[in-house]
C-alpha cells in the first residue's frame, strides 16, 4: 500500500497540469462545502443564541388557549398563575393595539414585561428609569417603519378586558437593536404593570418566560422547552442546509466527474504502462489499487491545496464575519447583520472524508477494468 | 523438467477467438530451455513467436498442452502466483522498451526491486550495478524522453536484469534500433548471459540478432519447423 501511495504520488505529479486542474476544482468544491456549512452553522449558532437571549429564555409557559401562530387567540389567551407557582418566572402580557405616528395608522402588538427582569436582553431598565407616563421600548425595525425616535410621543389605542377601546399617548423610552425580528417588527414593549392597569387585567399574563430549564406543570398552562421553541429555527436551518447541499452536491459531482473522466482516459492511454506493471510482477489487483489510490490522492492533494487558500480565508471570515442584506432580517428570519461562520473540526473532517471517499469510489469504478485486461494486449496498447 | 531445464513446453497449442471462429497461433509445440541458453525464436510475422514468448512469460496460458516455467505449470498459476513468478524469475525486454515515462532511468530500473520489498540500500546498489552493466550510470536521473533509442533499450535491459532473473524474454529487442545500436544491445545481453548464466530467449527476425544466438528455433504457422544449436556468427569482446 505504501508503494501504491509513492507510485501514485509520482504519477500524479508527473501528470502535471491535468492533475492540478482536477485538484483545483476538487479543492474549490471542498472549500465551498466547508464555507457554506460553516456559514450556516455560524448563523444557526448566532440565531439560537440571540433567540434565547432576546425572546425565549430557558423555556416558556403559554396560557392554554394562546397560540403564537394565531393572532385571534391573543384577546382571550391570558390567565393568572398563583404567585407561589410563578416564582422566578417573567410574565409577559400580550394585547393588540394601534399607534398613530404622524397621522399614519400602524397595528402593533403591545407586550407588557416585568421591568426588573434580567433574563432577556431587552433594555427594560429604560422603562423603569423613564419619567414618561407610559414609556415604551421599540426595536430598530419598528422605529424605522414607524419613523419614531427616542423621546417621540405617539397616540396608542387598545382594548381593555371588556373590549372597550381606550387611548393614550405613549413615549418612546428607548430603541433596542437585536437580530430577532420576532420581538421587534410591529411590537411595543412596556411595563406589564402599566399594561395590566390600562387593560384591567390585574395579575394576568399571556405567557411566562422561565429562568431555568426545569419542566413546569401548571393547570391551564402549557410548558414549552427551549428546544421546542427553537424547533422552527432548527428546521429552517436544516432545510437551508438540505437545499444548499444540492448546490455543492452538483459542484462535487462536477469535480468527481472530472476525476472519473481523467481515470477513464488515463487507463486507456496508459495501457502499455499497465501491461508493463503486470509484466514486471504486479498483480492486476495491485494495479487496480494503484490507479484507485491515484484517483483518491486527488482528494488528498485537494485537501492540502484547499487548506492553503481555505484556512486563511476561513480565519479571516470567522474574524470579520459576513455582512447579511437587510432584506433577510426584515423577513422574520433571525439573522445578524454580520454572520460569523463557525468552522468546527467535525465539519472539516466530515467534508474531507466525504471528498476522499467519493474520489476513491469514482476512481475505483473505471480502474476495475484493469482487472479484466489481457496483459499481452495491454503491453502492446491494443485495447480499444 | 530435466535437471537443467527451466522452461518446458509440452504439446502446447494456443488458439485465439477471431470473429465467430478461431485462429491457431501455436500448434503442438514441444521445447525445452536450459539454464544459460541464448536462444531465439525466429520466423515471419504471425508465426507464433510472440505468443510463445508470452506463454513462457506467464502473461498468457496455453489452450492445450502444458508450459512449465521454473517448475510451475503456467495454466495452473493464479494471477498472484504468475505475478510472483514474473517478479522473482523473469525479466522482459520489449520492442518499444515500455519504459515508464514519468520515472527517471534510476526509478524505472528500481521498479522491480520495489515490488520485491528490498531495502533502499540494497536497491541502490543493485540499480547502480545494473546501470553499470549497460553503461548508463551517468544517465540515472534522466527521463526516458531524453534518451536515444539505443539508450532506452539499454535501460530496458538494466530493468530486466537488475533483479538477477533466471530468464530474460526479449520480444524483438532490436526492431526499433539502427544496426550499430542493435549490435551494441545484443552484445550487452550476450555479455550478461555469459557472466550471469541468465537464460535469454528472443523473438526476432533480425539477422543481426541471429548472428549472436547459440540456438535458433524456427517457427512457421505456429509450428516448430527447425530447432538447431548453431555456432554464433558474431563474438563479443
Amino acid at each position: 500500500m505504501k508503494l501504491a501511495f509513492i507510485l501514485a504520488f509520482k504519477n500524479l505529479i508527473g501528470a502535471g497540469l491535468r492533475t492540478w486542474l482536477n485538484v483545483g476544482i476538487l479543492s474549490f468544491a471542498f472549500v465551498l462545502i466547508i464555507f457554506y456549512n460553516g456559514l450556516l452553522d455560524g448563523w444557526n449558532e448566532q440565531a439560537r443564541r440571540d433567540t434565547i437571549d432576546w425572546e425565549i429564555g430557558q423555556g416558556q409557559l403559554h396560557f392554554s388557549s394562546y397560540d403564537p401562530y394565531d393572532p385571534f387567540t391573543i384577546l382571550d389567551g391570558h390567565g393568572v398563575i398563583p404567585s407561589a407557582e410563578r416564582e422566578g418566572m417573567i410574565p409577559i402580557l400580550l394585547r393588540q393595539g394601534t399607534i398613530y405616528p404622524k397621522g399614519r395608522m400602524i397595528s402593533a402588538l403591545i407586550k407588557g414585561i416585568d421591568v426588573n427582569q434580567t433574563e432577556l436582553k431587552l433594555p427594560t431598565h429604560l422603562l423603569r428609569e423613564s419619567e414618561a407616563q407610559i414609556p415604551v421600548l421599540i426595536g430598530k425595525r419598528m422605529a424605522k417603519n414607524s419613523n419614531l425616535s427616542v423621546g417621540d410621543e405617539v397616540l396608542m389605542r387598545w382594548r381593555d378586558k371588556n373590549g372597550t377601546y381606550d387611548a393614550s399617548g405613549i413615549t418612546v423610552a428607548g430603541i433596542f437593536d437585536c437580530n430577532v425580528s420576532m420581538i421587534d417588527q410591529g411590537q411595543l414593549w412596556m411595563d406589564i404593570e402599566k399594561l395590566r392597569e390600562i387593560t384591567g387585567l390585574t395579575n394576568h399574563a399571556t405567557l411566562f418566560i422561565t429562568t431555568d430549564m426545569e419542566s413546569k406543570s401548571v393547570k391551564n398552562w402549557n410548558y414549552f422547552s427551549q428546544e421546542e421553541l427553537l424547533s422552527d429555527l432548527t428546521q429552517m436551518i436544516e432545510m437551508k442546509k438540505t437545499s444548499s447541499s444540492i448546490l455543492y452536491g452538483l459542484l462535487l459531482a462536477i469535480a468527481l466527474l472530472a476525476i472519473f473522466d481523467t481515470q477513464v482516459l488515463s487507463i486507456f492511454r496508459r495501457q502499455k504502462e499497465i501491461g508493463t506493471y503486470i509484466a514486471l510482477g504486479m498483480t492486476r489487483m495491485r494495479v487496480v489499487g494503484l490507479f484507485t489510490v491515484e484517483g483518491s490522492m486527488y482528494s488528498f492533494l485537494a485537501t492540502i491545496v484547499g487548506c492553503i487558500y481555505g484556512v486563511p480565508l476561513f480565519l479571516y471570515l470567522a474574524k470579520t464575519g459576513i455582512g447579511m442584506p437587510d432584506a433577510n432580517q426584515e423577513m422574520g428570519i433571525v439573522i445578524a447583520e454580520r454572520v460569523f461562520p463557525v468552522y468546527g473540526i467535525g465539519l472539516i473532517i466530515s467534508t474531507v472524508i466525504l471528498v476522499v471517499i467519493s474520489a476513491t469510489i469514482v476512481s475505483f469504478i473505471p480502474a476495475r477494468k484493469i482487472a479484466k485486461m489481457n496483459p499481452v494486449d495491454a503491453i502492446k496498447g491494443k485495447i480499444q | 523438467m530435466s535437471e537443467e531445464s527451466i522452461i518446458s513446453i509440452k504439446n502446447v497449442t494456443k488458439r485465439f477467438p477471431v470473429g465467430d471462429g478461431e485462429f491457431t497461433a501455436l500448434r503442438e509445440i514441444n521445447l525445452e530451455f536450459t539454464t544459460g541458453e541464448f536462444s531465439g525464436l525466429i520466423g515471419p510475422s504471425g508465426s507464433g513467436k510472440t505468443t510463445l514468448l508470452n506463454i513462457m512469460g506467464t502473461l498468457d496460458s496455453p489452450t492445450e498442452g502444458e508450459a512449465i516455467v521454473m517448475g510451475k505449470s503456467v495454466s495452473k498459476l493464479t494471477h498472484r502466483e504468475s505475478a510472483m513468478v514474473r517478479n522473482m524469475h523473469l525479466g522482459f525486454i520489449f520492442q518499444v522498451y515500455n519504459l515508464l515515462p514519468i520515472y527517471t532511468v534510476y526509478e524505472n530500473v528500481e521498479f522491480s526491486l520495489l515490488l520485491q520489498n528490498r531495502s533502499a540500500a540494497e536497491r541502490k546498489q543493485m540499480v547502480m550495478d545494473a546501470l553499470e552493466w549497460v553503461g548508463l550510470q551517468d544517465m540515472a536521473n534522466k527521463k526516458p524522453s531524453k534518451l536515444s533509442g539505443g539508450e532506452g533499450q539499454r535501460v530496458a535491459i538494466a530493468r530486466a536484469m537488475v533483479k538477477r532473473p533466471d530468464i530474460v524474454l526479449a520480444d524483438e529487442p532490436t526492431a526499433n534500433l539502427d544496426a550499430k545500436n542493435a549490435h551494441a544491445i545484443i552484445q550487452t545481453m550476450k555479455k550478461l548471459n555469459r557472466e550471469m548464466n541468465t537464460t535469454f530467449v528472443f523473438s526476432t527476425h533480425d539477422e543481426k540478432v541471429m548472428g549472436y544466438l547459440d540456438r535458433i528455433i524456427s517457427l512457421e504457422d505456429g509450428k516448430v519447423i527447425k530447432d538447431e544449436w548453431v555456432e554464433a556468427k558474431f563474438s563479443i569482446s
